[in-house]
């Protein structure tokens, strides 16, 4: 590691050089030479794509598989860090479920003027058909994956909440695997927090919010199908978590209930873990062009007949105009203060929220809150003159279709690149599963911008991931 | 306990066919071409075409039935639905939607095997080294059912898997079988009649087999007896059939009598074709015949098993 200079940036190895555990992996990292080190790396990725561990593109004539790049340096993560993101991520899981409650119902929180009414009910993931439905134990989001970053000051803040269909968690634990085939040595005396219980929580998760209390539901994973490139990642989970793996195809409804076609006949199915966004859930309900969902499905699931996870209508909740209110929603219905802060935000739609944007335009990250996909996103420092007026004039117009964030110095971990080892840009999505209560999976889905100096961490750009480790 | 839902029970079968299907075709191509080594003239490549009923659909993009274009077809061409590496391709995406059915050891086997097929380059296959490519590709499927015998769970899967196995196994027999005849002497006990034969059953892995059962020499329609009705010599029709009837007991146990009705008849027929055989006065044209009934009957277990199970 001699020459690595992670320059004003937090690093997230050797900022915390005062955890031994961290300098005994530093050292052993110091003693290998880096053509072992490149050799490892290959072997990994091999066996990545040996195990099929891939995503696929498809051209007109062939599937090509492409694996996500693997970094065989670890992220370690103290164990004071990670009581600070688990009991952080618990808290924000908790409020979202009750918020999700909240606005399905009486709307307490935009009666009382907390978040204005229209930034929800006019969101294009709000769901209107949801409003009154009481899905069990009042989870709507059993499965959530919070992206979090770390400060140039170490500190970690939320960035965003997938409440929808967050992936990823595939990766986790295949890494785990990978890393402790392809680099056992290293993590020789280190006590790791382990990784393979998320399938059993995830069934058990699953089988406390069956309708009706029942005790031994028969729990399902929809898919759409072999094309998806997250397909690994659904076979993988209901390996794991031994349940069926199912595409819309297989199932039907009948009398308002949810079965599968199988060998025996009809089979009926309780809980749906489903990686199909709402829209493509039932062409009865939403899209009528949706070939991958369930007629009918839907209805059984208002009725109570069959449960969906995550339910449906999440998606307001991880918006990135809800996601600046998500400090308020904490103390609304907790009345605590949030464990993990969001990146600070600027609401223009409000007075204060406004003149500091207007004011700073030229330091800020401005996003209208009604797009995604990083569309309209004006980034300050890197804009001209001349898009900071058109800016300013479009915010004036519309302030409350803006929001503002200071750039944020994410943390670097030493990552191999060619014949080196550099800093590269990191963030991590925990993942939480919610039943009854709340589990955080220890660790989560270190993702790494392999590109110097590039933020963009998806894999989609090139970004690939880490191993990430939890001291216990 | 859940069953099985539909879709992955039609999976594993085609998986199991697939595979199946390879391995045959590859043990095909190399019987071809050694037997053209003591022909002047060479082998006849139209034969393999006429066997898989592709004459046609070779014929509209190639001229002449070559050495080269025909393994070339039944290789690595992607737009022949029975080429080796379609077959891979089609055992490969089956796979894939049951894996979390089969073992990861079976997947990984697979899928290794599969990227090693599509980088295989049209020069690397060539008559002089077909010896050498077919027995990787039989090794690799040998490898797969190794595998699976180890660690493929015996639950339904592992039952819709083994029938369509045995199912294409028993097509493929006869369709060696009838090459056999159609290519072969028949002249009895004259050294040249014996090589070949002895060819065709090294072909299927049985000239040992064969060896131990008649260790009185090559004989025609011992051979035919032993390919046909063997008990014990794992690719012998008899034996493939009864494989196929203990795995339709099993479904039977599982989903009853009455679910199971279709497939039983159609079982029962295949049983009966065989009983009755192929007469006595063999003539290549009687035992042709004999084969492509053989042939139907295991269409229409297929068809059953489908209609009963994979709708």
């Amino acid at each position: 590691m001699s020459g690595y200079d992670w320059g004003e940036f937090y690093c997230e190895m050797q900022s915390q050089q005062d955890q031994p555990h961290l300098t005994r992996i530093t050292q052993r990292l110091n003693g290998l030479d880096i053509s072992a080190l490149r050799r490892r790396s290959r072997d990994a990725e091999r066996e990545l794509f040996n195990l099929g561990i891939t995503f696929t593109v498809y051209t007109d004539r062939e599937a090509i598989d492409r694996i996500l790049p693997f970094d065989v340096i670890p992220r370690v993560l103290s164990k004071q860090d990670w009581a600070t993101i688990e009991t952080g991520v618990k808290q924000r899981v908790a409020a979202l479920n009750l918020f999700l409650h909240d606005i399905y119902h009486d709307g307490h929180i935009l009666k009382d003027g907390i978040i204005p009414e229209a930034l929800v009910t006019g969101n294009k993931h709000y769901r209107p058909e949801m409003k009154g439905v009481d899905v069990p134990k009042g989870t709507y989001v059993h499965i959530c994956g919070t992206d979090l970053v770390r400060d140039q000051k170490g500190t970690f803040c939320v960035l965003e909440d997938n409440g929808r269909c967050p992936s990823g968690v595939s990766y986790v634990l295949e890494n785990r695997h990978l890393m402790m085939r392809a680099f056992p040595d290293l993590a020789d005396g280190v006590p790791i927090a382990d990784v393979d219980a998320y399938g059993s929580r995830l069934a058990r998760a699953m089988s406390k919010v069956a309708p009706q209390n029942m005790s031994n539901p028969t729990i399902a994973l929809l898919s759409p199908g072999i094309y998806n490139s997250a397909y690994f990642e659904h076979v993988f989970l209901a390996r794991e978590m031994g349940v069926q793996l199912v595409e819309g195809r297989d199932l039907l409804v009948d009398d308002d209930r949810v079965f599968m076609r199988t060998t025996s006949g009809k089979q009926r199915v309780d809980v749906i873990y489903r990686r199909i966004d709402d829209a493509f859930l039932d062409p009865k309900a939403f899209r009528p062009d949706s070939q991958l969902g369930v007629p009918g499905m839907f209805e059984a699931y208002r009725k109570g007949n069959v449960n969906l996870a995550n339910a449906v209508g999440t998606g307001v909740a991880d918006d990135k105009a809800v996601y600046a209110y998500m400090p308020r929603i904490i103390r609304y219905y907790l009345d605590e203060d949030p464990i993990l802060p969001n990146v600070p935000t600027n609401i223009c739609g409000e007075e204060e929220g406004l003149k500091k944007t207007l004011d700073n335009l030229d330091e800020l990250v401005s996003k209208p809150v009604g797009e995604a996909g990083g569309y309209g996103v004006v980034v300050g420092p890197r804009a001209s003159k001349r898009e900071l007026a058109n800016l300013r004039s479009l915010i004036k117009a519309d302030p409350g279709n803006y929001i503002s964030q200071p750039m944020v110095g994410l943390s670097v971990s030493p990552t191999l690149i060619g014949r080196a080892i550099e800093p590269r840009h990191v963030d991590l999505r925990p993942f939480a599963l919610t039943g009854e209560d709340t589990w955080v999976l220890p660790g989560g889905l270190t993702r790494v911008a392999m590109k110097r100096g590039s933020l963009i961490v998806n894999s989609s750009q090139g970004g690939g991931s880490k191993d990430t480790w939890v001291l216990v | 306990m859940f069953s099985l839902v539909s879709r992955f029970a039609a999976n594993t079968f085609w998986l199991g066919r697939y595979l199946e299907r390879v391995e045959n075709v590859a043990r095909i191509l190399h019987i071809n071409e050694t037997y053209a080594r003591d022909k002047p003239e060479g082998p006849d490549w139209q034969r393999v075409l006429d066997l898989y009923s592709d004459s046609e659909r070779f014929h509209e993009a190639h001229e002449d039935a070559s050495a080269q274009s025909v393994l070339q077809f039944y290789i690595r061409d992607r737009n022949n639905p029975s080429s080796i590496v379609s077959s891979i391709v089609n055992a490969r995406e089956n796979a894939r939607s049951v894996r979390h059915l089969i073992s990861t050891e079976m997947w990984t086997h697979l899928n290794i095997f599969y990227s090693q097929l599509l980088k295989m380059k049209a020069r690397e296959i060539l008559p002089s080294t077909l010896a050498n490519t077919a027995n990787d590709i039989i090794l690799s499927c040998q490898t797969f059912e190794g595998i699976a015998e180890g660690t493929f769970l015996r639950g339904e899967p592992s039952c819709f898997y083994h029938l369509g196995k045995y199912i294409e196994r028993a097509d493929q027999t006869t369709r060696i079988l009838d090459i056999g005849y159609a290519l072969l002497p028949l002249g009895e006990g004259d050294a040249v009649t014996s090589v070949q034969w002895n060819v065709l059953l090294r072909s299927v892995s049985g000239y040992h087999a064969y060896r131990s059962r008649y260790p009185s020499g090559t004989r025609v329609e011992d051979i035919e007896r032993f390919l046909l009705y063997d008990n014990e010599f794992p690719r012998a029709l008899m034996l493939c059939v009864s494989r196929i009837t203990d795995r339709v007991r099993d479904l039977e146990k599982r989903h009853g009598t009455e679910r199971h009705s279709e497939v039983e008849r159609t079982r029962r027929q295949l049983e009966f074709a065989l009983e009755t055989g192929p007469g006595n006065d063999l003539t290549p044209e009687r035992l042709h015949a004999f084969l492509d009934r053989v042939q139907i009957h295991l269409g229409n277990v297929t068809n059953a098993v489908s209609q009963t199970y994979f709708g």
